[in-house]
């Protein structure tokens, strides 16, 4: 058993990851109502920007990951207003849509492939000088340390600007009835802005983090965005607190589950709750608030 | 609807005339001037890009000194690159294209085991030969008449590790973790059966997928799997990942790991986490000038044996051509028989019915500081 404290580490810091991910996912979902596969390009951009200005400039780390968290919120708005706006603005179906976040997230890639090449890169430059911190039998880095505790923080501050904030109340109200929002006289369009700049910032901090703890490559932004909506179809989509409970569900669940069975089956577990959630209960845990 | 019906008519006989006048061209015989096309496959691109450019480059290091000695009967060769990305998929695009596009007698590929198994069948029927400088896995022995390789099966690689763990190592206990690729899976099997008929126990095996970049769950068993020694089949991204996550994890096992272990790269990222990994690989002898024409080109200290091998092979697909020309069949049937001496390779370098090289010759070598030498006895 003395792996047992290891593997309940190992479930959080993925739960923690997936929880990001939900989040601004969740976010950007629950307002404009179609999946936004870009979503996954922008953890990709958040971490190659860090990369850039913190390993190529030299530039040291806070100032880099703001940066990274910047320019990922930054890009994720421009996408929306380049590509999302005009699209919704002449009512095009979820599935057009999400084609075309779909092609948002292959260009992406391919950009950023051509200019940093496929290869697979680490954000840290103090490889193994980690600090370790024992629990149990258990080891935890630094890094995935603030993992968690930046899934927490994240969770905490969307649910505090949700339900207090004015900004909060126009997003739930958009996400509520689009229309009848327009007609209250909330600006739609500025608001999604907001919610695609906030929710994209997340997906760049989500990127950098895991580029801090295992490393960044072109094509990670889409399993790393399938992870993060099973976790948000898991604990129902479009509810912020759900879709953290799915994604540390989804965590616990992929790492007993390959206590006994090979490793290799981790990602085939995963789909396998998801498939399991949708037939019987497509809701997730915790529904449409 | 009729006129739909028209355009389409139209578009297929435009189609087809450009098709019959493309296609006569090819009786038009060749001038003798021209180049003589080689087809190399190698993963330019993905996790063994370092080991794929490593590659090329001494195969351009060879095909300058073809060149420059005079070429093939006055005509010089031209290599066509084409990327393999170390994936079944991608690797039998390419060789599909260098054969029915730039219709190559021959192809110098590939690198990964799992680009030369899906590339052999498509050779095999094109009656193109495949000589393969890095693939290692045991079932291109038996991929067909067309399908060469200069380096040995793993079969050996396997027997060689078990034998030097057991035997010398004195390390009865092994957790094994390789990746899920042919190339993992093939040395995998080989050092298990190898090492289970010593008498040793291997009390873990767990595989990563290639496209993985976390093995933290998988070191995370072998921390607790009471093994004495850690053989880890991987390539480069997830060697990379998994020996910084076991040092995090606090494992202080030894790590022993097989050819693919020989990319610079590895040890170059890693530091000072490398120190005392353990590895092996396929022997080769560097030449002064080899080496001093591989430096200028990807800096000192930076051959990867797979490299050593495809510039032999350069050599010897020149070698052979000069003397029975370039049509393929022929130059299997020489290949059969060769004997190539004096190469940075293997020497001398001979196929056996199969088209395996007829000598193995491994060498481990150990990592300090960013580097990996030959370990002296």
């Amino acid at each position: 058993m003395e792996i047992l404290p290891q593997l309940i580490l190992n479930s959080v810091i993925a739960g923690s990851i997936y929880a990001l991910l939900a989040l601004g996912f969740n976010l950007i979902f629950g307002t404009v109502k179609f999946f936004d596969l870009g979503y996954g390009a922008l953890t990709t951009v958040g971490g190659y920007v860090v990369f850039w200005f913190g390993k190529k400039l030299g530039l040291p780390t806070i100032p880099s990951v703001i940066i990274g968290v910047l320019v990922a919120g930054v890009l994720g708005f421009i996408i929306y207003k380049l590509v999302y706006q005009k699209l919704r603005e002449r009512r095009a179906s979820s599935m057009i849509l999400l084609v075309a976040s779909l092609g948002v997230l292959t260009l992406v890639q391919a950009i950023i492939a051509m200019i940093f090449s496929s290869q697979f890169q680490t954000l840290s430059r103090s490889a193994g000088t980690r600090h370790l911190f024992h629990i149990g039998t258990g080891v935890i880095t630094d890094v995935q340390v603030i993992i968690f505790a930046s899934s927490i923080i994240i969770m905490v501050g969307l649910g505090l600007l949700l339900k207090f904030t004015t900004l909060g109340k126009a997003i739930r109200a958009i996400g509520d009835d689009e229309e009848v929002s327009k007609v209250v006289g909330i600006n739609t369009t500025k608001i999604i802005g907001y919610v695609f700049f906030i929710g994209s910032a997340i997906a760049g901090l989500a990127g950098i983090l895991v580029g801090f703890d295992t490393g960044i490559e072109p094509v990670m932004g889409l399993n790393l965005l399938l992870k993060g909506v099973i976790a948000a179809i898991i604990g129902g989509v479009g509810n912020v607190y759900g879709g953290v409970a799915g994604a540390f569900l989804l965590g616990f669940v992929e790492n007993f589950g390959i206590w006994k069975i090979a490793a290799e089956w981790k990602d085939a577990i995963a789909f396998g709750v998801l498939i399991l959630f949708l037939l019987f209960k497509p809701n997730g845990l915790f529904g449409r608030k | 609807m009729n006129k739909v019906v028209l355009w389409i008519i139209i578009l297929i006989v435009v189609i087809g005339g450009i098709w019959l006048i493309v296609a006569n061209k090819d009786n038009v015989p060749e001038a003798s001037a021209e180049p003589i096309k080689i087809g190399f496959i190698g993963p330019l691109t993905g996790d063994l890009a370092n080991i794929g450019a490593n590659a090329k480059a001494a195969v351009e290091i060879a095909v300058n000194e073809v060149n420059a000695a005079g070429g093939i009967d006055g005509r010089s060769i031209e290599v066509v690159y084409e990327d393999g990305a170390c994936a079944g998929a991608t690797a039998a695009n390419a060789v599909t294209k260098l054969i029915n596009i730039d219709k190559v007698p021959a192809i110098i590929g590939a690198a990964c085991s799992g680009e030369t198994l899906a590339s052999a069948p498509i050779a095999e029927q094109g009656k193109t030969v495949l000589l393969s400088y890095c693939s290692t896995n045991p079932a291109i022995t038996t991929a067909g008449d067309y399908i060469f390789r200069s380096v040995p099966s793993d079969s050996f690689q396997g027997n060689f590790a078990a034998n030097h763990i057991f035997t010398n190592l004195s390390k009865k206990k092994v957790a094994v973790i390789f990746i899920n690729n042919e190339w993992g899976t093939g040395i995998k099997n080989a050092f298990t059966k190898a090492y289970q008929d010593l008498g040793g126990q291997v009390v873990l095996s767990e595989s990563y997928e290639p496209t993985s970049a976390d093995l933290r769950t998988q070191m995370s068993k072998v921390k607790t799997s009471g093994a004495e020694l850690v053989y880890f089949a991987g390539q480069t991204d997830g060697t990379i990942t998994g020996l910084k996550q076991a040092k995090e994890l606090g494992i202080t096992l030894p790590f022993f790991g097989a050819d693919s272990w020989d990319d610079t790269k590895v040890w170059s990222e890693l530091g000072a986490i490398g120190n005392g990994a353990m590895f092996t690989t396929v022997g080769s002898n560097n030449t002064e000038e080899f080496k001093a024409k591989m430096a200028e080109k990807v800096g000192p200290d930076n051959i990867i044996y797979c490299s050593n091998y495809a510039y032999d092979n350069i050599h010897l697909m020149a070698n052979v051509m000069k003397e029975v020309g370039i049509d393929a069949t022929a130059i299997k049937d020489a290949l059969y028989n060769v004997n190539y001496t004096g190469g940075v390779g293997v020497d001398p370098l001979k196929f056996d019915a199969n088209g395996d090289p007829v000598s193995a010759n491994y060498v481990i070598k150990v990592v300090k500081d960013g580097k990996a030498d030959v370990m002296t006895q």
